[in-house]
């Protein structure tokens, strides 16, 4: 139906609601239509995400302890004097999971991004390799941590089986505070194939003439690589290590499961969720623990915004001029 | 033991309930067993082969009130604490959740839960009669009782399992195992067995696992201290008996095992429900597991479980040169299971939700089935006198020895807090920091969180 059949309906009269309804409807078609397909997503997006976030942040001004919310009260800036000045843990724990990020994140994209590489050459089996690769990331992360346990046993597992092997002394894994973090940064490893899958595709996005190009100038791998490879996968390692790094500060269940609530031998692996956990559901100080997590949203999203602010210094978007 | 001897066991205890369970918890025309129907879901984590036999008790209580339709609602442990903080606070909960101590305590703070002190009274139970008094102390807060116990808080810490092979081996005497500190110590020297990897057999640990704060108050009640004054308000694990402990259980793993981290890495990724565990391939001469133990090792060891010359049990050892010190063990400090019926359900869900809270807790065919069929004691003393359980269990008498002595610890709300700041000072004296001064400051803390708590309550 048109805007002309509907006026030439009713000449004289004022258009029925109806038709002013349809008339409004499609003027405005295009982003009613636009609107009504997101709307699952907004439906979610308000209910699952603003919602929760609002009462994070209400609650992080709170006592709330647990049961209904009602009963919380406000207790002003208590929550953040406390973290900053009266809980050892909060620092600990920060510095514990700065430390994993630090080695974790650029690892695992380094990682992810090399045997991409590999895994983008005409080798034979390819799509096999490429399978194992991502495999680790779909196993269950529970069952993953039991392994690993069993893995860096000093006695029996085979971390230290290969280092013994290899002439080396074997390590006390989960034992000792000194190597707490590297464990769960070799753990964290385990499911670099995300970001592998992720690297491939952009890998397999770049166009083959300008490798030609490098290789016409006289340039070998290393220059295709240095050149062309690197500058054009600048987006996807952004991505990645934007990702990494969100996902790592709240890294909780493979330690949690492999050191316990407390993070092992004197709390070295105390990650930042760890201790929002304890507090929120094993001391009942929710009011608290939403401080703190009100507080990890304000550093991820720094965080983030200076990795997007020292991005445009380092990330290849294309050149505007090809546009 | 043979399935037909265990048949015949579990149905002479079958039999010696039948007069006891109908006449306590008979049909009640005025009451909610046998009136309107009413149904709820039972949260619990008795899972695995526990499932079942859960749904057996269900069964034999909907013989009785078979009006009350109970769903049984097993969870998993991963998830547990968000689990049952968020069912407790929901607008529709279970009609009974299985909750531990601290979970009790905190949720009657809130006022999430109802007491069942009327109940009781109702009923005409005489709780101090029925249960251990170390356990139904536990289900007390705030002189009102929330739940009964389920199963045994203690039997927990109280006893020891030690491994005769291994005595034999090591030159000791498998008819006298250690009663005292400085006796368990030379034993443990004789049986441990270390290799440039650390130890390869331990003749005993003062921990499980990780060093942990629970550890350390058990030690501390076999060296006559304790962990706070009898009303709970002030911390006393400072004291000089307390650091005496300490520093003895610092001694004691450099001395015996090679320091923490070698003692730590030998408990690492080994379990007491599996046939690997070292105990029962002879690498762990001194076991101080819990009651479950027994099962364990009936499953996993079935051959050494027929022949008690190859293993025993004993108390918990105590300080030898404390005249004040004697055998003891913990009721559970914050580990104590428990049910609660959340508040706001409708007076009818809450009423059958109770009658069967009673019938789980104290009945024959209720709770002590259930617990003897997995060969563990009951919290109710009368179902640990019957004759099966000596039979199942050679060592039965120095179970209920053991289940005698332990205490009910008084604590707070904040205990999971307070447990996690001694599980600190224990860990950082086990790593070289000076004992008085991280007991000190772990007391401080402790007190300072008590204070809060306290001031709390009285205003």
């Amino acid at each position: 139906m048109t805007s002309q059949s509907l006026s030439a309906a009713a000449p004289a009269q004022q258009p029925s609601r109806m038709n002013r309804f349809l008339l409004f409807m499609q003027k405005r078609r295009s982003w009613f239509i636009g609107y009504l397909f997101i709307l699952p997503w907004l439906v979610s997006l308000v209910i699952f995400d603003i919602y929760p976030f609002g009462m994070n942040l209400y609650l992080g001004f709170t006592d709330y302890a647990v049961g209904p919310v009602s009963r919380a009260e406000i207790i002003g800036l208590a929550n953040f004097d406390r973290m900053l000045f009266k809980d050892d843990l909060f620092i600990k724990s920060l510095t514990n999971t700065l430390y994993y990020l630090a080695a974790s994140v650029p690892l695992t994209v380094g990682l992810a991004f090399l045997i991409a590489l590999v895994l983008n050459t005409e080798i034979r089996g390819v799509g096999i390799y490429r399978t194992i690769y991502y495999v680790p990331s779909v196993v269950p992360i529970v069952a993953s941590s039991i392994i690993f346990l069993w893995m860096f046993n000093t006695r029996f597992g085979a971390i230290n089986q290969f280092l013994v092997a290899a002439g080396a002394t074997p390590l006390r894994w989960l034992s000792s505070p000194d190597w707490v973090v590297p464990a769960m940064v070799i753990v964290s490893l385990w499911s670099f194939g995300t970001q592998m899958v992720i690297f491939l595709a952009g890998l397999q996005s770049i166009p083959d003439h300008l490798y030609e190009a490098v290789a016409i100038d006289g340039g070998g791998l290393w220059h295709r690589l240095l050149f062309v490879t690197i500058p054009l996968m600048t987006p996807t390692i952004f991505f990645n290590l934007l990702v990494g790094l969100i996902a790592g500060f709240q890294v909780f269940t493979l330690a949690y499961i492999m050191l316990g609530p407390n993070g092992g031998p004197l709390q070295a692996g105390l990650f930042y969720m760890m201790h929002t956990y304890n507090n929120a559901f094993r001391y009942f100080n929710m009011g608290y623990a939403a401080a703190l997590s009100l507080v990890l949203f304000i550093i991820i999203f720094v965080f983030t915004i200076v990795m997007v602010w020292t991005s445009n210094r380092w990330v290849y978007y294309g050149d505007e001029n090809d546009m | 033991m043979s399935k037909r001897i265990r048949l015949i066991l579990v149905l002479s205890l079958l039999v010696s309930m039948l007069g006891l369970t109908g006449a306590s918890l008979a049909q009640d025309d005025d009451g909610v067993c046998g009136g309107e129907p009413v149904s709820f879901t039972f949260l619990n984590f008795w899972g695995a082969a526990r499932e079942e036999l859960m749904n057996q008790v269900i069964a034999n209580f909907q013989e009785v009130c078979p009006n009350i339709s109970i769903t049984n609602n097993v969870q998993g442990f991963d998830g547990r604490e968000e689990l049952v903080a968020s069912a407790v606070a929901s607008s529709n909960p279970p009609g009974l959740i299985m909750t531990t101590r601290i979970e009790t305590y905190k949720f009657a703070q809130e006022g999430l839960i109802i007491p069942v002190t009327d109940y009781v009274q109702a009923a005409g139970l005489d709780l101090g009669e029925i249960f251990y008094e170390g356990e139904i102390g536990n289900q007390i807060y705030d002189d009102l009782a929330w739940t009964f116990p389920l199963p045994t808080a203690g039997g927990i810490t109280g006893l020891y399992f030690y491994n005769k092979d291994m005595f034999r081996a090591a030159g000791l005497d498998p008819d006298n195992p250690p009663t005292t500190w400085q006796e368990l110590e030379a034993a443990a020297v004789a049986m441990t067995q270390t290799d440039a990897l650390g130890v390869e057999a331990l003749g005993a640990s003062v921990f499980n696992d990780d060093p942990t704060g629970d550890d350390f108050v058990s030690w501390l009640y076999t060296n006559g201290g304790t962990l706070y004054t009898d009303d709970g308000r002030v911390v006393t694990f400072n004291s000089p008996e307390g650091v005496e402990t300490l520093e003895w259980m610092v001694n004691f793993t450099n001395t015996v095992s090679d320091g923490v981290e070698a003692t730590t890495d030998f408990w690492s990724g080994i379990i007491d429900s599996t046939p690997d565990f070292p105990f029962y391939t002879d690498r762990m001469g001194i076991h101080f597991g819990n009651v479950s133990f027994f099962g364990h090792l009936q499953n996993n060891d079935p051959q050494r479980w027929e022949d008690t010359d190859r293993w025993g049990i004993a108390l918990r050892p105590y300080n030898g040169d404390n005249p004040n010190a004697n055998h003891a063990g913990i009721s559970g400090l914050s580990f104590a299971w428990g049910y609660v019926i959340p508040s706001n359900l409708s007076q009818n869900v809450q009423d059958a939700a109770y009658e069967f809270l009673q019938f789980l807790g104290t009945e024959q065919d209720g709770g002590c089935y259930f617990l003897f069929e997995q060969g563990r004691p009951s919290p109710v003393r009368e179902c640990n006198e019957v004759s099966a359980y000596y039979d199942a269990n050679p060592y039965w008498d120095m179970v209920l020895e053991s289940l005698a002595i332990d205490v009910s610890v008084p604590v707070t709300p904040m205990q999971a807090q307070i447990n996690d700041i001694l599980t600190r000072a224990v860990e950082e004296a086990m790593f070289g920091a000076d004992v008085e001064q991280v007991l000190n400051r772990a007391a401080e803390q402790a007190q300072e969180l008590l204070d809060d708590y306290w001031a709390s309550v009285d205003s």
